[in-house]
This record gives structure tokens, sequence and C-alpha cells, in this order.
């Protein structure tokens, strides 16, 4: 007996009302007329009409979404339920749908599509530096590249493993059937769908020219597609903050019996310590921009050294959630690392302690070094030596980090399988980025360093080097589990070594470009390093179709081959291994027991979960 | 190795969770929410005390800029005393008085609400505008910002109050809802929340705890913007 | 069922060795070469930091490398053992210890010797505010560096403040760069001189150098700055006393005209504040 609506609430209807939202809010932003700001009269520019239609425009698309029905009911004074749209068929991925593995999925594509957009913003930045002068882009052009590329990595991948991995598999893991806030998982994820549409409008607006940094008082000069990174970041932190809270409260209040603090699989060790960091660090950023946008619009001067504000506090501000942030992007990694590792050396983690003494450190230690992106500055030179220490005092946790992972390998029957492979370039690639970062936390050395290609090589190889590693390690683990079907394991190999070889003919280059004085975001270089960015520029070519190879695979085993996968492709001792591949609707029949072991690799006979309790509920027969 | 799971969903066997649980999630839910909110006006902490204490070009409170006592007293008084009323009110509603809690619910809604109209008429009335120096700037972001946060918070408490007085006549935890009830999904054959209406006990100690951290918050900012 | 220990010593022997290898290398042959050169004195030492630190950093390279490859061929499974599992190791507490209490000096270590630098170079070369905690003796020859949108251009203050688009320096003096900024933030960065300092409006940010030898360098703007920063590079001279003494002086004659234009010296400058570009 279901009720017929006239329009449902889905995706198209969500689309179809963002796009006249924009429109609207683009017309009530325009009415806005008041004596202080004849100056957008001027210029044609009126920021204040954009912002407005940004945020009416993600109204609308929320409300076609159905998000908003919910909320009204509530005014209404409808009780609470929990449950939305949690059926089966194809249609739950295009809209308001609280099943959390649903969600894990929409946040898998949703976030790959973007992040696709990405890559291909740096095939073209690679190709505009294969000549030392001007080649293909114009000034704008491409540091409008490079503020995309930058910003769209910087704000998607913050959900890259959580969206699509946490979501889907912390629930399982803890032995719950949803998350704390099933509704907030939801909008967390369209969130950020409206945010990265809304970045790609900057090009409609001119582009921006600030870099990922935004920094002021040049982000408060751009001309209008600022706003458009304004309104992204700031959804990418409501949603960043929204996915902590709601991750938080999952663990913290969800776990099934036995399941004590001591006895989490390190992935969801990860998981809270980078929800830590989201729940804390991304209202700064909110804030911050917020400051930006009434420097643009309403015209107060934050960020104006001419009249009474200082372009520091932004520096000050964007890095006290910055540097938060790269670690946002860092510890869910390491957790998938440490996760990966015991399954495929057949060995339980080893210093499972350290291991959480190391994510919960660096989560500590990422609030008190946001500085040392600012040693040359000129910004309190007299803490220098404070931020390098604290900043060299990361390197302690992360060491822990490292010494688990090899510890794990210690003795055990290793299998080189396609996920097993890029948690081991993890390893690889994350000690050159650590190195290197070493010499960017000296300040010494920071002052050749800083603001080089040395500095964008080093976080490429903590970034792209450790979470993208980490990202795909996951993905051939578990896509399997998500989806019910194998990943053709040679194309697997093909897209792992090509993938692994360019991105280190890219980026170990690129460390000596800017060692060798090549500065950041610019349109031309020296003569003397044409042949060494010619190389890279090619290397990162081969390192775009590495994704190909990828998306190959993906479309060839999913779509056409269909082998289908078992329930536990891995013999991995991983609860969501115990479940049907894909995984039911509900989960579990009932919530299971766990028992001391989350690795219980090695010889011994129980699981570390469910001793006592029947797993299939009694009401029906046991398959 | 056990299976966990039946490939397929029967919701009258599967669908049921201790009703604890959800209690839970609302109380760590809103000191998780409260932590966030200490961290989104930190900002302006932050910013306040540095643009203060570099005074760019002396332009950091130049002579004249100075905010509207009156209404700033306002603003502060109004929202610590709706937080005392809603707490006050908490106390009833897990006393099983839910009239008295209605009452101080309202009242703790109306005085909130005061705060913002005292708020808006502060704006109108500030004497400096937006390119008057550094804190003018950071009064209107903070304040700005604070009221759009204590709109939404009003919202909550809105839900909580709408909720008591729709099953006003039904005894306490015993109201029937219907399945998929707010949500929409009508083809459900049972609530997914057992006792949907218990839960207010648990939400308005939720939002109390919220609201209260949204006034400490209130009196710091008329604190540092006024008075300091 | 394993020699453990057998495996333990032989990791310990190639890491030795490996060190023993690597560590000559990176001292005499990568070191050496390690940017940004031996043009004055704080780009020197930036080459001995640089260098330090390739060499703390060695021995752990070498051992997590030399581990992984050891560890990727001699704890493989091998065929048949595919269902097995390895042995049940949840950690060894002096492997733990001895690994915090290597890793914890070395932090230690560096953090004391980068402040050590930091102290003894007033700076390294790095932009240090508008007071320094420590200055050089002696009294340097200041030198404004204005970032505006694109290009440096430089005050001589001692010199009647003449501005120039050339950055000319007498050879064998401290030279105390003054860096500030008209627009957005800019980033002084002369490569061969060892110099980096944020152009930040409104501030003065001073960074100390000593010139050593008759050369020419590279300046380049390392903070993006908008439209044409890829294009806001300069070359800057080292030249003899004598040459920038007539340099100085035909700079005098050739600007006096338009001196009663030029705002007078100061340390920041007050551009207008609603002035926006692309």
């Amino acid at each position: 007996m279901r009720r017929r609506r006239l329009v449902e609430f889905n995706l198209l209807t969500g689309v179809v009302l963002g796009i006249v939202g924009f429109y609207v809010g683009w017309w009530l932003g325009h009415l806005v007329k008041a004596p202080s700001l004849d100056y957008f009269d001027d210029t044609g520019q009126n920021d204040i009409a954009l912002f407005v239609a940004y945020f009416t425009g993600v109204v609308g698309f929320l409300v076609g979404l159905g998000f908003a029905n919910y909320p009204v009911q509530r005014m209404l004074g409808k009780p609470p339920s929990l449950r939305e749209k949690e059926t089966e068929g194809i249609g739950r991925y295009f809209g308001l749908c609280t099943d959390h593995k649903v969600v894990g999925i929409q946040y898998l594509i949703g976030i790959g599509a973007f992040i696709f957009i990405g890559g291909l913003n740096a095939m073209l930045i690679r190709f505009e530096l294969l000549r030392p002068t001007h080649l293909a882009w114009n000034g704008n052009n491409y540091l409008t590249l490079v503020g995309l590329h930058g910003t769209m990595m910087m704000g998607m991948m913050t959900s890259g493993i959580l969206g699509p991995f946490a979501n889907y598999f912390v629930p399982l893991m803890i032995g719950a059937r949803r998350m704390a806030f099933p509704r907030i998982e939801a909008l967390t994820f369209w969130l950020l769908m409206a945010a990265g549409t809304i970045l790609m409008t900057a090009l409609a607006f001119g582009g921006f020219p600030t870099g990922w940094t935004g920094y002021a008082p040049l982000s408060v000069q751009a001309n209008m597609g600022m706003d458009a990174y304004i309104a992204f970041f700031a959804l990418v932190g409501l949603s960043m903050t929204l996915l902590g809270l709601n991750m938080l409260a999952t663990v913290i209040t969800m776990r099934a019996p036995g399941l004590a603090w001591g006895r989490l699989p390190i992935f969801v060790w990860g998981t809270v310590s980078t929800s830590v960091l989201m729940l804390l660090a991304a209202p700064v950023l909110i804030s911050t921009l917020f400051m930006l946008a009434l420097d643009r619009t309403a015209q107060t001067g934050f960020f104006n050294d001419q009249a009474g504000g200082s372009p520091y506090l932004y520096e000050n501000l964007f890095w006290i959630f910055g540097h938060p942030e790269v670690y946002i992007l860092a510890l869910p990694g390491m957790g998938i690392v440490l996760e990966l590792l015991p399954v495929f050396s057949r060995k339980p983690l080893w210093g499972y302690r350290l291991a959480v003494t190391g994510l919960l450190g660096i989560t500590l230690l990422s609030f008190l070094v946001w500085q040392h992106h600012l040693f040359v500055s000129g910004i309190n030179a007299d803490l220098r030596p404070f931020y390098m220490l604290s900043t060299e005092l990361i390197s302690l946790p992360t060491g822990f980090i490292f010494v688990c992972a090899l510890g794990t390998l210690w003795a055990g029957r290793i299998r080189l399988t396609v996920p097993m492979l890029f948690a081991l370039a993890w390893v690889f690639n994350f000690l050159i980025g650590g190195l290197s970062g070493v010499f960017l936390s000296d300040v010494p050395s920071d002052v050749t360093t800083h603001g080089s290609f040395f500095s964008m090589a080093h976080f490429h190889y903590t970034i792209m080097g450790g979470l993208v590693f980490a990202f795909f390690g996951a993905v051939y683990y578990w896509l399997p589990k998500m989806t019910g079907f194998e990943l053709d394991e040679r194309l697997g190999k093909l897209h792992f070594w090509v993938m692994f070889l360019a991105f280190n003919s890219t980026f170990g280059p690129l460390l000596v470009i800017g060692f060798l004085g090549m500065p950041r975001r610019v349109v031309t270089y020296a003569g003397y390093l044409q042949g060494a960015n010619e190389w890279v520029s090619v290397s990162a070519f081969v390192l775009g179709a590495s994704m190909l190879v990828f998306v190959a695979n993906l479309v060839w085993s999913q779509v056409f081959a269909r082998v289908p996968a078992g329930a536990n492709p891995w013999g991995s001792k991983s609860i969501e291994f115990q479940l049907p591949s894909p995984v039911p609707v509900h989960d579990f029949d009932r919530i299971p027991t766990f028992g001391p072991d989350p690795y219980p690799y090695g010889g011994i006979e129980e699981a570390g979960f469910d001793g006592t309790r029947p797993a299939v509920s009694p009401a029906r027969p046991t398959p | 190795m056990t299976e966990f799971a039946h490939p397929a969903t029967d919701y009258g066997v599967v669908e049921e969770e201790p009703p604890a649980l959800l209690e839970r999630n609302l109380l760590i839910g809103s000191r998780l929410w409260a932590s966030s909110l200490v961290f989104f006006f930190f900002a302006f902490l932050f910013a306040y005390f540095y643009l203060r204490s570099l005074n760019q070009h002396g332009l950091f409170q130049p002579k004249g800029v100075s905010p509207p006592q009156a209404w700033g007293a306002v603003v502060a008084v109004c929202l610590a005393a709706s937080a005392v009323l809603l707490s006050w009110g908490a106390v009833d509603q897990r006393s099983e008085r839910r009239g008295l809690w209605r009452l101080k619910g309202v009242g703790a809604l109306a005085l909130a609400l005061v705060a913002v109209v005292a708020q808006v008429v502060a704006w109108s009335t500030l004497g400096f505008g937006p390119t008057d120096g550094g804190y003018a700037s950071v009064y209107l972001g903070w304040t700005g910002l604070y009221t759009i946060f204590v709109v939404g918070s009003l919202y909550w408490l809105e839900t909580c109050l709408a909720l008591s007085f729709r099953y006003r006549d039904e005894p306490f935890g015993r109201a029937e809802v219907e399945p998929g009830d707010a949500s929409g999904d009508d083809y459900r054959e049972a609530p997914d929340i057992r006792n949907a209406v218990h839960l207010n006990t648990a939400e308005l100690a939720a939002l109390t705890f919220t609201w209260t951290t949204m006034a400490v918050i209130g009196v710091v900012t008329w604190v540092v913007l006024y008075l300091a | 069922m394993w020699s453990r220990r057998g495996h333990g010593w032989r990791i310990a022997a190639l890491t030795t060795i490996g060190t023993a290898i690597v560590l000559p290398l990176v001292v005499f042959v990568l070191g050496p070469n390690m940017p940004p050169g031996k043009g004055t004195p704080v780009a020197t030492s930036q080459v001995t930091d640089n260098t330090v630190l390739l060499v703390v950093m060695t021995p752990f390279t070498v051992f997590i490398l030399v581990y992984l490859g050891y560890a990727l061929t001699a704890f493989r499974a091998k065929p048949g053992e595919e269902g097995l599992d390895g042995a049940p190791l949840r950690g060894h507490f002096r492997s733990q210890v001895a690994w915090l209490a290597s890793t914890t000096a070395a932090v230690l270590f560096l953090a004391i010797f980068g402040t050590t630098e930091l102290l003894a170079d007033n700076g390294a070369g790095g932009g240090a505010g508008p007071n320094p905690v420590t200055k050089p003796g002696g009294a340097p020859l200041p030198v404004q560096v204005i970032g505006q949108q694109w290009e440096f251009t430089y005050r001589y203050p001692t010199y009647g403040g003449v501005e120039t688009a050339t950055l000319v320096l007498p050879v064998g003096r401290k030279i105390a760069f003054h860096v500030t900024s008209l627009d957005a933030i800019h980033s002084f960065w002369a490569y061969e001189l060892g110099v980096k300092a944020d152009a930040n409006p409104g501030v003065d940010n001073i960074a100390y150098v000593e010139t050593k030898k008759i050369s020419t360098f590279h300046v380049r703007c390392a903070e993006l700055c908008g439209l044409w920063h890829g294009y806001m590079s300069d070359t800057g001279h080292v030249v003899s006393d004598a040459d920038f003494a007539s340099w100085i002086a035909a700079r005098k004659r050739q600007f006096a005209p338009v001196m009663k234009y030029l705002p007078k010296y100061s340390s920041s400058y007050n551009p207008d504040p609603t002035f926006r570009a692309g």
C-alpha cells in the first residue's frame, strides 16, 4: 500500500530543484541594494548574489532529494524514526537512503567521479609544464586548473576512505546494523556531491587563482570563481564535521557486546582518530571561510591589513584546520594498511597497542604544529624552534605505525595479492613522504624547500602515495564484499605495477626539481629544468593511464565477467567476511558478540567474535 | 565459521534494538556536537585576540566603534535564562511532569527568540559598519554565525516541544506510533523505533546539553565583545 | 619452526653493511651537491643541514628497506602454504623499546641541531619577522624588497631610498633584506643566496645574508600571488664594492627626477585598500 507521489524525491528532482534554487537565489541576491554596496554596480561582480544562489541551490537540491520531509514532519510533532528507503533495488542509490551500505557505495562512485576530474586536472597541469614557457593555458586558466586539482583532491579525499569504507564497514566491524545517525550519514554524502558540483561552477565564474589554500588577500581580491571555492570548502567542512560526529558516536555507543575498546579492529581506530580531527578541525575551516566570505561580500576587514585586519590571521586559522586536515588524509590510510597486512601475512597485528598509540598520538600532535607551514612568513619567528620540535615529534607516532607494519610481516606467510601489494607500496611511499617531510620540518632546510616543488612532491608522496594507494588497496580488498563480484587479479596487478612505478617516476624527480629551485604553482620555469619536467609529465600521463586500467578492470569484472566472489575470498577472519556477499540489507540477524582477539590468526581456533550466541535468529531456519 | 546473517531480510525478525541505545546515541551525539561548537567559535575568539594584539595601523577599534551595550546585555541575559529554564524543564520531563516541561520549554523558546530579535535590533543600531576595523569585523562575523547557530538549535527545541504537544494526552511512553510515520516509508510493517515518544526525554537531555553549551558560548561572546 | 634469531641477525648485518655503503656516499657524494649550493654562509649552512638530515635518516631508511626486501623474500607463503597462518606474534617488548628509543634520540637530535643552526645563522636566511631574535653583528646593508603584482622592486634606504627593478648587492657585505608587499602575499626567494622570506602587506619581514663571492643568482616568487605568479622571476647580481658604488650612483642619477613622486621610504606601505584585480 505504497502512497504514490506525483513527483518522487530523488536525484533528478534534486538536480532540478537545485538549478531552480540557484537562479532564484541569484535573482534574490541581485535585489540586495545597500548604500555601502554600490561598489558592485561598478564591477558587475555581485558576490552576494552568488553566495545566496549557492545557498538556495544547495537547499533546493537537498529538498528535491527528500531531506526536508523528515525535518518538516518533526516540526509538526511526528515522532523520530531511523530508516528511510532501506529497500532492495537500484532506485535507492539515487536519493536519500539511510542504509549505511548504500551510502558507502554512493560515496565510492560519487567521490570516485570527482577524483577522476581532479586527476584529469593534474594531467592538464603536467601538459602545460612540458615546456618552460607558455604552452597551452594562460596564467588564469593554469592557476584555475591548479586550484581545481588541489581543492577537489583535498576536499573530496578527506572522505575518500571514511566515506565509502568506514560507512560501509565500521558498523559491520563493530557489530552494528546502522550508523548512530543514519540520516546525517546520507546527508554527508549528498552535501559532498553538491559541493563538488559547486566547485566545478568556478569555471563559469572566471576560475580562482589561489590554489587550495586560498590565502588572503589574494582570495579577497579574486574574481567570482573564488566564491565557488569558499562554498565548496564550507560544504565539505560541514560534511566532514557531521561525518566525524556520526562515526565517533557510532563507535562509542554501538559496539556489540564484548567489543571493548582494546578489541576494535585497527581500521576502526584509524576511523576514530580521523573522526576526532574532522569533528574539531573542520569547524575552524567553516568559520574561517565565513570570515573570508564576509570580507568578499560585506567588506569586513578580517584579512585586510588596511582595515585593522591581517593576512596572518587567515594563514593561522587556515593551518589550524589545514594541518589536522592533512592527517585526516593520512590516518585512514594507516588504518587500512594495518588492517590489510595481518590478513595477507596470516598473522595478528604486531604491536596493537603501539599502533593505537601511534594513531592517537598523531591525532593529538597534529593540532600543535600548524605554524610549520609559516616558517618563512615572518609570523612569530621566535616560536619556530617549538614548531620544529613538535613537527619532528610527529615522526615518533608515525614511526609506531611503521614498526607495527614491519613487525606484522615478520615470520608471516605473505601472499602478494593485489590489496597486499598496495599496502606494501604504502609502506614504501609513505617512507619517502615521511623522510622528505623531515627537510620541511627543519627550519634552515625549509628556507629552500618551502613553497617549492619539493614540498609539493612531499605531500603527494604522503597523500597520493599514502592515502590513494591505501584507497586502492581497500577497493581491491573490499569491493568483492560490497558488490559480490571479484575484481580481475591480472588487471589488478597490471594496474598496481604501472601505478606504482609511474607514481615514483613522477614524484621522485619532482623532489629533485624542487631542490633545484622550482617553485610551486608556476606556469613557467627555468630552462635547465625542462628535461626533468618532460620526464615527470610523461610519467604523470602513464600514472593517469594506470587509472584507466583500473576503470577497465572495474567495468570488465563488475559488468561483464561477474565472477561471484563468495563470502570470504581472502580467507580473512574479520567479521564482515563472515557475512554473505553482498551484505544483506539488515546486516546481521542477531547482533554478534565479540571475543578478545580482533586478529585470530596463527593456529587459534576460536574466532574473535561470537562464541556463544546463535548467529542466525531462531525465528527462521538455519540455511 | 558460522553464518551471521540470512541473505534475505525479514524485518519482523531482525528489527529490534535496545531502546537505551538510541538514548545513548543522542546524549553522546550532543556532547560531540558541543565540542564541535566550541571549535566553531574558537576561530572567532582567536581572530579577536589576534587582531587586537596586532592592532594594525591602530585600526582594530578606532574611536567611536563601540557595541550597543544595552542590547548586548539583553541578548546574553535572555540566552542564559533560556538555558536555565530549559534545564529546569528537562528535570520536569524526567519526573513525568510533562505539562510543566512544555510550559518551560515554550518559555525557553520565547526567551531565545527575544535574544535573536535583540541581536537583530543591535545590528541595526550599531553605529559602525563592517568596514570600520578589526573589531567591527569580528563583532559582525561572530554574532552573525552565532545567531545562525542559535536559530538552528531553536529548530531542535521546537521539534521536542511539538512532539510533546502532539502526544500530550497519551500516557507517558504508551503512545501508538504508525510504522514509518515521519520518514514517509509507508510500506513498513513495524515502527523502526519502538516507543519513539519515550525518546523525548533523552532528546531533551541532549538538547539541554547543547543549548547550555550554546548559552555559555553566548555569554563568552558577550564578555569578549562587550566587556573586554 | 622458524629460526627467527637467524633472520634477525641477517637483517641486522644487511642493515649495517648497507648503511656502511650508503653513508659515505651520502656524506661525500650527495651531501656537497645538496641545495642550495655554497653561495653564501647561510646557503652553505643549509647544505650542511641537509647533509646532516640525510645522515640521520640513512640508517632508518636502510633498515626499513632491507627489512621490507628481506621479509618479502623470506616470509613469502610457499606453494602449498596458502591456507596456513603465520606465527601468532603480538609484539616484542625489547624491539619496540629499541625502536622508540632510537627514533626519539634522532628526533631530539634533529630538533636541537635545527634550533642551534637557526640561531647561529640569525634566522638561517628565512624571513624572521619584524623583530628577529638574533641579529648579526656590525651594520648590515638594508635592502628593501617590495613584492607587488607581479614584480619585485628594491629600495636602498642608505642611498636616498632609490628604488630599482633589479637587485644588485655588494660583495662581502652583510645584507638585511626588509621584505614587504603592496598587495597579495608574495615570497622573496633568492635561491643561490639561501634566502626566502614572505612578503606580506603591512609587515616588515627581515632576512639576513652575507654575500661571499661575485655571482648572479635567481630570484623567484615562491608564494602564489595571482595571475602572473609564474612569470615573477628575476636575476640578481653580487658585484664588487666599486661596481656597486658606481651602479647605485648611476641609479640615483637616473631616478632623481622621479624621487619626489615616490612615497617616503618606510618599513611598509599603504596602498589603496579597495583596489581589486583579477
